[in-house]
């Protein structure tokens, strides 16, 4: 079923954050972001249509300036699209308001970022606790042992971002995205900025998030290595897809 | 969780977190002084002239409750007609001469047998009565503040006076010297600026006040008790509009620091409401999060005006013994809800704007 489809079959139905089993958990029908630089349209999406099904790891590549971090900003409810649907979970984000689509993100989504995007005051454990303050369920100790002790932070729970290296603090950071069992991880060229080394380490950990919890996680990346960790590649210029 | 993330941001840039203590602990000191300095002043001065034991004070009929701006002496045989009255136990004339060399100052020109009739008599602390029309009494705290000692000689009113005695403070002036001088300087003679009538029993007052009413229509009859309501700051000339200018040069400066505070906060955390952000904070969660972080750095900062005011006082009162500091609680409390709201309105704008951020824009801020 392609995405138009399925979007004509649950395009009707009301928005309840709600899981949605049955249907893709990202669907989106000639999604159009257009940015306005002074009184010039600089169009980021020209049309996109994705459908990613829940459990799956999809690594989104191209080149830069492609379109691939709008996709994810909106994707993750951070920027609102120009036009076209985008079903996330089955809540249509064209159609939400900021405070509703910050409500879903806060229970809904978990975003791992190039730069780490860490509270530099804060310990890591107290920024993956901010995560749970947020969301406001508060703090699941059993969730948060089992997160740490996935991604091997336990030593350094009590150290700030400043003294941790690049592959530590982008794990805390993916252990920030998840702690909140999320139904979609969105990764932003999580190993842009780290070693080789690192760069795997953090890639089989997204890998084993993706098989121990059926993490939905969507990536983008311009690294072809990284992408193909994932069990998708779809590639896109010029803010469209052009295979996948 | 809010409050870890404040006070690590507070401990994490320390200059800016103390400028911002340091300048709500000066708007509230210096609130809390200025009042408690005017109302020191004012409240001093009642008490001093309710230390004299009249009952009713008989003044001029354009005569101002400021004695220092009292300058229409009245008759002084107008005393003999009213100790006459019935229920009057005494009458003390005085005349103010208001001394203007080197200190600001109302000496009291006394009779001193009628004045001790009405005010039970001085206490020496050393010396004695006058022995001359050039000598002066001065109290405890006029004599402790000015190093003076018995038997020195005080250039007053351009005149050279010998300290005759120490006396208690609480009688009205600091300064005496008998009503003849005082004449002599005013230039006058046989006239008084007030007449002090004491009551062969309190329960007399308002009968006396009637009679006096009745006899100088007149004249000003008041009440002491009516003269201690009206010796508030609020009735003084002018002395409000200084106090307001003076507490509103504090907020204003209290709510400026604060909110040029949160303003250059919110600028360098901009990525970090990204990342808030991107979690799921809401508008009102970084708003909260911000005015409580401006609502600590003021609680600090009363705290410390509280300390910095205390010691001021000490500070002031050692240097100038004679004056009075009254940090009451009432304006204790005054003085912290200033600091709060004005802190509360210094750090609505950039928390309003720290939550209209653009998430994407502010993650992507260098």
């Amino acid at each position: 079923m392609n995405s138009t489809a399925i979007l004509e079959r649950v395009g009707s139905r009301k928005p309840a954050f709600a899981s949605t089993r049955v249907e893709p958990i990202i669907a989106t029908s000639n999604l159009r972001k257009v940015y306005r630089v002074g009184k010039v349209e600089v169009p980021a999406l020209r049309g996109v249509d994705l459908v990613v099904q829940e459990g799956e790891f999809v690594a989104i590549i191209g080149p830069s300036g492609c379109g691939k971090s709008t996709l994810l900003h909106v994707l993750g409810g951070l920027t609102q699209p120009t036009s076209g649907k985008v079903l996330v979970d089955g809540n249509d984000f064209s159609s939400m308001t900021d405070a509703d689509r910050t409500k879903f993100r806060r229970h809904k989504i978990g975003f791992v970022f190039q730069r780490f995007n860490l509270l530099p005051t804060l310990t890591a454990r107290h920024n993956i606790q901010l995560a749970q303050h947020i969301q406001g369920n508060g703090f699941n100790p059993h969730r948060f042992q089992s997160v740490v002790e996935m991604l091997g932070i336990q030593e350094k729970l009590n150290h700030k971002p400043y003294a941790l290296s690049g592959g530590e603090q982008q794990r805390v950071a993916i252990a920030r995205a998840v702690i909140c069992e999320p139904k979609l991880l969105l990764a932003d060229e999580p190993t842009g900025n780290l070693d080789t080394e690192n760069s795997q380490i953090v890639l089989n950990m997204m890998r084993a998030l993706n098989r121990t919890f059926r993490q939905t996680i969507l990536m983008i990346t311009h690294n072809p290595e990284a992408a193909a960790v994932a069990d998708r590649i779809v590639r896109m210029r010029d803010g469209r897809v052009v295979s996948d | 969780m809010v409050n870890r993330m404040i006070m690590e941001n507070l401990l994490h840039r320390p200059i800016r977190t103390a400028v911002s203590v340091l300048a709500v602990a000066i708007e509230v000191g210096m609130v809390m002084l200025v009042v408690g300095l005017t109302q020191g002043l004012v409240h001093d001065t009642a008490r001093r002239v309710e230390g004299v034991g009249a009952e009713i004070l008989v003044q001029p009929p354009s005569a101002s409750f400021l004695f220092g701006l009292s300058q229409a002496p009245m008759p002084i045989k107008i005393g003999d007609r009213l100790a006459e009255l019935p229920r009057v136990a005494g009458v003390a004339p005085t005349l103010f001469v208001f001394n203007s060399v080197k200190t600001l100052a109302v000496i009291y020109g006394i009779d001193l047998q009628s004045f001790n009739r009405v005010s039970g008599g001085f206490v020496y602390h050393e010396g004695g009565p006058f022995g001359g029309p050039y000598d002066i009494l001065v109290d405890d705290i006029y004599a402790k503040a000015n190093h003076v000692r018995l038997g020195q000689n005080l250039n007053l009113v351009n005149h050279e006076f010998r300290v005759a005695g120490i006396v208690e403070h609480g009688k009205g002036s600091r300064l005496f010297i008998p009503l003849s001088t005082a004449e002599d300087l005013q230039g006058v003679q046989d006239k008084a600026s007030i007449f002090w009538v004491k009551c062969t029993d309190p329960g007399y007052i308002e009968d006396v006040t009637d009679a006096i009413h009745r006899l100088l229509p007149k004249y000003q009859v008041t009440s002491i008790k009516e003269y201690m309501t009206m010796m508030t700051s609020n009735n003084l000339p002018g002395l409000e509009y200084f106090n307001t200018a003076m507490i509103g040069i504090a907020v204003v400066l209290g709510f400026l620091v604060i909110f040029l505070s949160m303003y250059t906060t919110i600028t360098e955390r901009t990525r970090e409401i990204g990342i808030l952000k991107s979690l799921g904070a809401s508008k009102g969660y970084i708003i909260a999060a911000i005015l409580r972080e401006a609502w600590l750095l003021t609680i600090v900062g009363v705290l410390a005006g509280y300390g910095g005011a205390e010691i001021a006082r000490k500070a002031i009162l050692a240097a100038f013994p004679t004056l009075t500091i009254e940090l009451t609680v009432e304006w204790r409390l005054y003085a912290a809800a200033l600091a709060l709201a004005g802190s509360l309105l210094g750090a609505f704008y950039p928390a309003l704007r720290a939550a209209q951020l653009d998430p994407v824009d502010a993650l992507a801020y260098e």
